[in-house]
C-alpha cells in the first residue's frame, strides 16, 4: 500500500494545550482515515525537513496561540512563515522555519502543498497532561477539518 | 541591530543574536582599532537547576539535569552519571561503558551536524541562515540533515528516544540492545563516515578570517582514546589533574552583566574548552585515517584560529561515526545492563566531554543518597572569558571593516564556539561601541 497522504501532529502531552495536535491524531485513529494516510507524530518538528522531501501530500496540525482559545484555523506555509515567531531555541528548527527550509531544499514539493490545521491556544502548560475544555472541544472539528482536507466526508 | 554614537565613536548593536541557543548580548567598545570594553551579557534567567537538585534522590540526577539542554541532554547525563558512580564507588566497564561512548557518539554527529551545516556554514557563504544557503547549497544542507539523523538514529536506538533519552541510569543502562538493533544502524553510519570527508573537503576550501589565539586549551586527556567520559583535565599551559581536583584549579565569578558564571583558571585567566581544545591536546589520540582526513583539510596541530573550528568539528564527526561503527562491531550485549548500586555519604565527581565542552558535576550525597549539594559548570560558562578575549584581538579587523560586516563578523565569531546560554545560565545581542 502507498502512502498517498501524511497527517503530521506536533506537540507535547505534557504541556497541556500544546498537545492538542496528538489529540487530534488520536481522533483520527478512532474514525477510519482514507486508505494510504499516514498518522505521525513528530517529536522534533525538524523531521518535518525530510518528511517534507517526497511528494506526498501532508497536513499538519499543531497548536497556534490565539487570545480565543478552541478555534480552529486552517493556514498555508505563507502564512505560517509570516506569523513564525523567532526561534525558542537554535538546537533546532521550529516548525515554521523546517517548512521553509524544506520548500527551499525542494521548491515545489510538498511543503508548497502543505496545508496547517491549527488549533488556537492560550498558552501550553508545563508538566501538565490534558487538554483544557475549550480547546479539548475543537478536537473532533479540528480532526473533521482533516478529513476534509484529505477528500474524506467527515462523520 | 543599531549605531550609536558620532564621528569616532560608533556602536553595532545586535538585538537578538541568532543562530546561538539561548539569549544573550555583546557590546565592544572600540577606540580606534583596540577594544578598550568587551561584555557578552547572557540575560536568560537563571534555572537554579543546582538549588533544586538539592533534595533529590541521586538516581534521579542524570534525567533532572539532561533537561538542562535539547542538544547535549546525554553529556548532562554521562556527566550524572559518571559523578553518582564516583560518590558511590562504582565503574562501568566492558560493554556497558562502551555503550556509554556510542551514546556520545551519537549525541556529537548530532550536535556538531545542526552546527557545521544549519548554524556556522551560512556565515562563511554569505548567507542569513540556512534557509537562505539551501536555496544554492541544497546537496550539502540536505548531506548535513542526513548525518544529524544518523546521530540521531544512534540516540533514539540506545537512549529510547531521540531528546532527552530515557535509557540512562546510574550503573548503566535500563535496558541493553540486542545486537541485531544496533547492526541496523551500521550501513548510515558508514556513509556517513565517507560523507564527513566529502564535506570536510567542501569546508576547507571555506575563507576562514584570520586569527591566531594563544588560548590556554583545556579538555579530558585518556591514556588511549579521543575522551569522550573519561580522562585527566589536561590544558595546554601544563594543567594535569584528576577531575576531584576541577575546583582547586578553576574558579566562577559574578559579573553585573551576565546572568551566568564566568570561568576562569585559578592565578591565570580565561581558558578554551571544546573541540578546538580537544582537537589540539588529543590529536594522536585519534586513529591514523581520521588524523589524514584532518590533515587532508588542512588542519594541524597547534589550530589556534577559531574559526576554523568548523573544520574540528567535522574531524570529530568522522571520529564519533568511526568509533560508532568499531563500537556496534564488536558489541556483545552485557549480562546485566546495569551495575547494582548501594547509597553511601560521599562526593562525588565527573567530566564529560560534550559537544561544546568540558561539562564538569559534583555531588554530596547523604547515607540515603539525598544530594545534600550540587555544582554543575556547562562548557559555556567556561569559555566565556575566552569568548570576550576573541574580540581584542579581533578589535582591529572589526574597526576597518564597514559596520554591517564588521557585526556579521562578530556573530561568526561568537558561533566559532557554538555556544549554548540555555546550558550556561546561567546568551545575545550584539554591541560595538566605537570610540
Amino acid at each position: 500500500m502507498s502512502t498517498r497522504a501524511r497527517v503530521v501532529g506536533i506537540g507535547q502531552r505534557v504541556a497541556g494545550d500544546d498537545g492538542v495536535g496528538l489529540a487530534v491524531l488520536d481522533e483520527l485513529r478512532r474514525r477510519s482515515v482514507p486508505e494510504g494516510t499516514e498518522l505521525i507524530h513528530l517529536a522534533d518538528p525538524m523531521d518535518l525537513v525530510s518528511l517534507l522531501e517526497s511528494g506526498d501530500r501532508a497536513v499538519l496540525v499543531d497548536a497556534v496561540l490565539g487570545s480565543t482559545p478552541g478555534r480552529v484555523v486552517e493556514l498555508g506555509p505563507e502564512e505560517l512563515s509570516r506569523q513564525a515567531p523567532l526561534p525558542a531555541s537554535s538546537h533546532g528548527l521550529g516548525a515554521a522555519r523546517a517548512i521553509q527550509l524544506a520548500g527551499a531544499l525542494s521548491p515545489g514539493g510538498a511543503a508548497s502543498r502543505l496545508r496547517v490545521v491549527a488549533v488556537t491556544i492560550h498558552a501550553p502548560d508545563r508538566y501538565r497532561v490534558g487538554l483544557s475544555p475549550e480547546v479539548a472541544a475543537a478536537v473532533p472539528q479540528a480532526a473533521d477539518h482533516v478529513l476534509r482536507l484529505l477528500g474524506s466526508r467527515p462523520r | 541591530m543599531s549605531e550609536r554614537g558620532r564621528g569616532r565613536t560608533r556602536t553595532i548593536q545586535v538585538d537578538y543574536l541568532a543562530r546561538v541557543e539561548g539569549e544573550g548580548s555583546l557590546t565592544i567598545k572600540l577606540k580606534g582599532d583596540q577594544a578598550t570594553e568587551v561584555r557578552l551579557g547572557i540575560f536568560e534567567p537563571p534555572r537554579f537547576f543546582e538549588a533544586f537538585l538539592r533534595g533529590r534522590a541521586y538516581r534521579e540526577a542524570p534525567d533532572l539535569t539532561s533537561r538542562i539542554c535539547g542538544i547535549c541532554p546525554v553529556a548532562y547525563q554521562m556527566s550524572a552519571c559518571h559523578a553518582m558512580e564516583d560518590a558511590l564507588g562504582i565503574r562501568l566497564e566492558g560493554p556497558l561503558r562502551e555503550l556509554r561512548r556510542l551514546l556520545y557518539a551519537g549525541e556529537w554527529i548530532e550536535s556538531h551536524g545542526l552546527h557545521v551545516f544549519l548554524l556556522h556554514a551560512p556565515d562563511f557563504l554569505g548567507y542569513p541562515d540556512a534557509i537562505s544557503m539551501a536555496k544554492v547549497h541544497g546537496d550539502w544542507v540536505k548531506k548535513g540533515l542526513r548525518l544529524k539523523k544518523a546521530g540521531n538514529a544512534i540516540v533514539a536506538r540506545l537512549g529510547g528516544r531521540e531528546i532527552h533519552p530515557i535509557n540512562v541510569r546510574v550503573g548503566g543502562f535500563y535496558r541493553a540492545p540486542v545486537k541485531q538493533e544496533l547492526e541496523a544502524l551500521l550501513p548510515e553510519l558508514r556513509w556517513g563516515l565517507g560523507a564527513c570527508a566529502e564535506c570536510l573537503e567542501w569546508t576547507s576550501g571555506f575563507s576562514f578570517p584570520r586569527l591566531e589565539r594563544d588560548y590556554e586549551l583545556v579538555a579530558l586527556r585518556h591514556p588511549d582514546e579521543y575522551p569522550f567520559c573519561e580522562g585527566r583535565l589536561v590544558s595546554s599551559r601544563g594543567l594535569d589533574a584528576g577531575v576531584h581536583d576541577y575546583d582547586a584549579h578553576f574558579e566562577e565569578e559574578q559579573v553585573s552583566y551576565s546572568n551566568a558564571l564566568r570561568s576562569r583558571v585559578r592565578g591565570r585567566g580565561a581558558y578554551l574548552c571544546g573541540p578546538l581544545a580537544r582537537f589540539n591536546l588529543n590529536f594522536d589520540r585519534l586513529s591514523p585515517e581520521i588524523q589524514r582526513l584532518a590533515s587532508g583539510a588542512g588542519l594541524s596541530v597547534p589550530c589556534r584560529n577559531p574559526f576554523r573550528s568548523i573544520l574540528v568539528r567535522l574531524v570529530e564527526m568522522a571520529h564519533a561515526f568511526e568509533e560508532a561503527i568499531r563500537i556496534i562491531e564488536g558489541y556483545a550485549p552485557p549480562a546485566q545492563p546495569f551495575v547494582e548500586v548501594a547509597p553511601r555519604a560521599a562526593t562525588g565527581f565527573g567530566a564529560t566531554e560534550a559537544p561544546r565542552g568540558l561539562l564538569f558535576h559534583r555531588y554530596a550525597l547523604d547515607a540515603e543518597g539525598t544530594i545534600t549539594g550540587a555544582k554543575i559548570v556547562p562548557p559555556t560558562s567556561q569559555n566565556q572569558l575566552a569568548m570576550e578575549e576573541d574580540f581584542f584581538q579581533l578589535a582591529a579587523q572589526l574597526s576597518r571593516l564597514p559596520h554591517r560586516e564588521a557585526t556579521h563578523r562578530a556573530e561568526q565569531a561568537i558561533r566559532n564556539h557554538d555556544p549554548c546560554i540555555s546550558c550556561a545560565t546561567h546568551f545575545l545581542k550584539l554591541e560595538v561601541e566605537r570610540e
